[in-house]
């Protein structure tokens, strides 16, 4: 039986509380020895999320329908692969076709913004009276934070940046988000002009040096936690230079865009070179109510070119192999055009696209009947791509566990598998 | 298990055979008595210091200045700490501070309300009784008080009224039991949560709603009939009238239609009315009361964590047979002590206090080097700082007037997101960021008139070790920390000010300034 909504609410409070007896699990100092590190860089697992959020439309993308009855105005056109067809409208992507796979048959529940994002992003697993972690802050646990000295989730957003804790669920704010608002660095990133770098380290020996007397005799896990903290924000210090626009190629720049997604494509790319974890990217405005055929012949383009782009740069660095890509979103659009010219929500039948880590190059899996009103073959729910996600970075969904105290929670949902024919 | 059997009935003994000795010797009597048993090594006694800072921040929300804390630690009398207990009950800061220990634990940072901190800050001074606290807060009708359900009755962004959240609230906080999964069907895990308590609870609230938002003016219509609800698993259909948890439903009365209110609602004047059978009237009549275990339970368990850092019962607000306490005993005496006290906090919190397990050390026993668990109070628990709790011992450390702005950054970077429970230490990276580099912030560590880094930069440089961790840290320096402050003096010549700040800067970023401990 599907879970009453109201049952797997986003303040549902077993929340906290935990994990801070382990905080120096996650500190930064285990990867000082270069061995450890060298070793680390080999062996990178990290994530590339691009969520448009509102929901693009399927048939604009993935799995267009042209000369049906819902098809739209845009053509199809032939990829990289011979045989599969996308929309007109990525035609740089459609070149990224062979390193590309696609499922056509998506078909989850949640038909409004807010319990969609939160479903999706989050695996619906079957309630445990917990709130799950969104992805992100499942791989940041799961794969841990590397070599990277930054924090294991970082999320670049449009608007407004900051410490988004609730992503982490059960896990325990330490794996919520490091959000950039608009690309920007956090606030008081930066140390003050009248702070000379030797005073700051000065400071912060001492701070050490009084931490270190006081935890002597006593439980750890309260100075561990206010070291991490402290950790964690000289480590991002150091990493200034990565928010600063001024040191970008200009031909990146150019083949990016100056828009808010290639901009933080580009702030993405360098954030994955950098050896971060898990980098979402979220777009926003792709709810096409209204207008939909010109919002999409708009909005598509700033999707196509950067994301054709990165994924050019991931392979010309040689990391597409580590770095698993996701674009996802909380739903399609539907198939019928209302009165405003415009698609609706459509969590019945759409289409979700992934590529690199893990990831079987130039397929498509799974099919939506002629018009694309259904799936027309096996439906795939998100717990059916979080295992398919999570085997393609190396983990064992039926068997690997959380532990929230001691209740051991599975970390995709207990009765679904990877989507056969996605995993390389 | 017999043994455990034999222990039960000699503690049940040891309880009432020293049932004339003051509550708090009979606490520590059933913490001792366990402690033994589970052969847990209990921590010494807190140090003057220690003892001193913890006072200070439960019952004046902040640490004492460097001249508070050289009196009481030059005080030799035997009996100063239960003095300064009592001196710090009868401080105004005490009404302050609980206030907002309270509104932070009942409101959950959803909002705040002049009237309601008002409310709340006369209520501590009068000391007035809980359940006449709880009892206007579900009745709703008085300004201030009524703030508890008209914020809950705010419609949140574009969401309609959350009277689900509303009524998961009112079980958690006043009763200490969460029945939020028993909206749809009973619990899944906890099998004396039913989804009847659920709805007997919401019965009480579902017909009441905000008049306005500014005055936090509560409304109500008639409930003139049971609600119907059903299981998703079994479908069966039921229906309920008002009813506590476990408690017997409202005879629901019915009157004529047009004549259900007793002051009829006028759109003119904007006044709701008051119907005859008012749910509020009944709730507020029937939940904050001696003879409902579950309340003084609650209220008891919530005082004994906001002192000593865990609840009895803990998680708070999960109170049943499969999460028992972890001192059975201890928090029976407690909730019986506090009804016989016709619900005196400031009773409760005073014995407490002034048990030997209030006053341990959170250094760990001689040769132990595992904590033992936090449920066995066998070590003083690190304590959470409030946001507010930790701005104001900055301002009285640093002797600092921060402006309006500072604090307002310095609150939202340190607490929780709405709706978080306070519970647990939990150091962010936005707040190490702001601590490292706001210029405001450190601002307060530049040496100003009457500022501390101004002041200890007048004071000989022998003299500086004890003045700064007096002021900051509530003790005196180790050898170890007067050396450390030695060399780093040494090391600026006559850039003292300068040292001071780095000096101060590290004992603010600590992890001992960051919690109660």
């Amino acid at each position: 039986m599907r879970p009453h909504p109201l049952c797997t609410p986003a303040d549902h409070r077993l929340t906290r509380r935990r994990f801070l007896g382990t905080s120096a699990a996650l500190g930064v100092g285990a990867f000082a020895l270069p061995a450890v590190a060298d070793e680390l860089r080999k062996r990178r697992r990290q994530v590339l999320m691009i969520w448009l959020d509102g929901g693009m439309s399927q048939l604009e993308s993935w799995d267009p329908k042209p000369n049906t009855a819902f098809g739209g105005p845009f053509r199809a056109i032939p990829t990289s692969v011979p045989g599969t067809h996308i929309s007109e409208l990525l035609p740089d992507t459609a070149k990224q076709m062979h390193r590309l796979a696609i499922c056509r048959s998506v078909s989850t529940q949640d038909n409004s913004h807010s319990a969609g994002v939160d479903r999706i992003q989050r695996g619906d697993p079957k309630n445990r009276g917990v709130t799950y972690p969104y992805i992100g802050s499942a791989v940041a646990k799961l794969v841990g934070p590397g070599d990277s000295g930054l924090p294991p989730y970082v999320w670049i957003k449009p608007g407004n940046g900051g410490f988004i804790d609730k992503h982490a669920g059960f896990l325990g704010p330490k794996f919520g988000a490091l959000a950039l608002g608009d690309g920007k660095p956090p606030e008081n990133l930066l140390r003050p002009a009248t702070l000379s770098a030797a005073d700051d380290d000065e400071r912060n020996e001492l701070r050490k040096l009084a931490d270190k007397r006081y935890s002597a005799g006593r439980a750890t896990g309260a100075t561990d936690a206010t070291s991490h903290a402290f950790d964690l924000a000289e480590q991002l210090q150091k990493k200034v230079h990565l928010f600063d626009p001024t040191k970008l190629p200009p031909k990146d720049v150019e083949r990016y865009g100056t828009h808010d997604l290639g901009r933080h494509l580009l702030l993405a790319r360098r954030l994955l070179e950098e050896g971060v974890t898990f980098v979402k990217v979220t777009s926003y405005g792709w709810d096409t109510h209204g207008d939909h055929f010109n919002g999409a012949a708009s909005l598509h383009p700033k999707f196509d070119r950067p994301f054709a782009a990165i994924l050019d740069d991931l392979v010309q660095r040689s990391m597409l192999d580590d770095v698993l890509v996701i674009v996802a979103c909380e739903f399609g659009r539907t198939p019928r055009i209302n009165g405003h010219l415009g698609r609706d929500h459509w969590p019945e039948a759409w289409s979700v696209a992934m590529a690199g880590r893990g990831i079987k190059p130039g397929v498509v899996v799974g099919k939506t009947n002629d018009q694309g009103t259904d799936v027309a073959t096996d439906p795939y729910d998100i717990g059916h791509l979080f295992h398919t996600w999570f085997t393609a970075l190396g983990l064992t969904p039926r068997k690997a566990r959380y532990l929230n105290d001691d209740q051991p929670l599975p970390i995709a949902h207990d009765d679904m598998t990877p989507i056969p024919g996605l995993l390389a | 298990m017999p043994v455990r059997v034999t222990l039960a009935v000699l503690l049940l003994f040891t309880t009432f055979g020293l049932s004339a000795e003051p509550l708090h010797v009979r606490l520590d009597a059933i913490l001792d008595t366990a402690a033994k048993t589970n052969g847990v090594a209990q921590s010494g006694p807190a140090d003057d210091g220690e003892f001193l800072r913890r006072a200070w921040f439960d019952f004046a929300g902040r640490i004492p200045t460097a001249t508070e804390a050289r009196a009481f630690l030059a005080d030799k009398s035997p009996d100063k700490r239960n003095k300064l207990i009592d001196t710090l009950l009868a401080k105004p800061e005490y009404a302050t501070h609980m206030a907002a220990r309270f509104h932070l634990m009942f409101l959950e940072r959803l909002g705040d309300h002049p009237d309601w901190t008002k409310s709340l800050q006369e209520s501590f001074a009068a000391n007035a009784p809980w359940d006449r606290m709880v009892r206007d807060m579900l009745k709703a009708d008085t300004p201030g008080a009524s703030f508890f359900l008209a914020k809950r009755l705010e419609n949140y962004g574009q969401q309609p009224v959350d009277y689900s959240a509303l009524t998961r609230d009112v079980g958690r906080l006043f009763l200490g039991k969460n029945f939020q999964c028993c909206e749809c069907h009973d619990h899944l895990t906890v099998d004396e949560y039913k989804q009847q308590h659920f709805q007997g609870l919401h019965a009480y609230f579902r017909n009441t709603f905000l008049v306005d938002a500014a005055t936090a003016r509560v409304g109500e219509k008639p409930t003139t009939t049971k609600t119907d609800f059903a299981s998703v698993f079994t479908m069966v259909e039921m229906a309920t009238a008002p009813a506590l948890p476990g408690g017997k439903m409202v005879e629901i009365p019915q009157f004529p239609k047009g004549q259900e209110f007793a002051q009829p609602p006028d759109r003119k004047t904007k006044n709701p009315g008051v119907p005859k059978f008012s749910t509020l009237a009944t709730v507020a009549d029937q939940l904050p009361t001696a003879a409902n275990r579950d309340f003084s339970r609650n209220i008891a368990n919530r005082l004994w964590f906001l002192l000593i850092g865990r609840g009895l019962v803990h998680p708070l607000d999960l109170h049943h047979a499969g999460n028992p306490p972890s001192h059975p005993a201890a928090l029976d005496l407690l909730a019986d002590e506090l009804v016989t006290a016709k619900f005196d906090l400031k009773f409760l919190l005073r014995e407490i206090a002034l048990t030997r397990a209030y006053q341990r050390s959170s250094l760990l026993s001689k040769g132990v080097t595992k904590a033992p668990e936090a449920k066995h109070f066998a070590t003083a628990i690190e304590k959470r700082l409030s946001a507010e709790q930790l701005f104001a011992a900055v301002s009285t450390a640093t002797g600092a007037k921060p402006a309006d702005a500072v604090r307002a950054k310095f609150l939202k970077a340190y607490a929780n997101p709405p709706r978080e429970p306070e519970e647990d230490v939990q150091p962010s990276l936005k707040a190490a960021l702001l601590l490292r580099n706001d210029e405001a912030l450190l601002a307060l560590l530049l040496p100003a008139p009457g500022s501390l880094v101004g002041r200890l930069a007048g004071v000989p440089a022998e003299n500086v070790a004890e003045e700064l961790f007096l002021s900051v840290l509530t003790r005196l320096p180790s050898a170890e920390d007067a050396a450390t402050v030695a060399k780093v003096l040494a090391k600026h010549g006559d850039k003292k000010a300068d040292a001071i700040g780095k000096l101060a800067w590290a004992l603010l970023a600590s992890a001992e300034f960051g919690v109660n401990h």
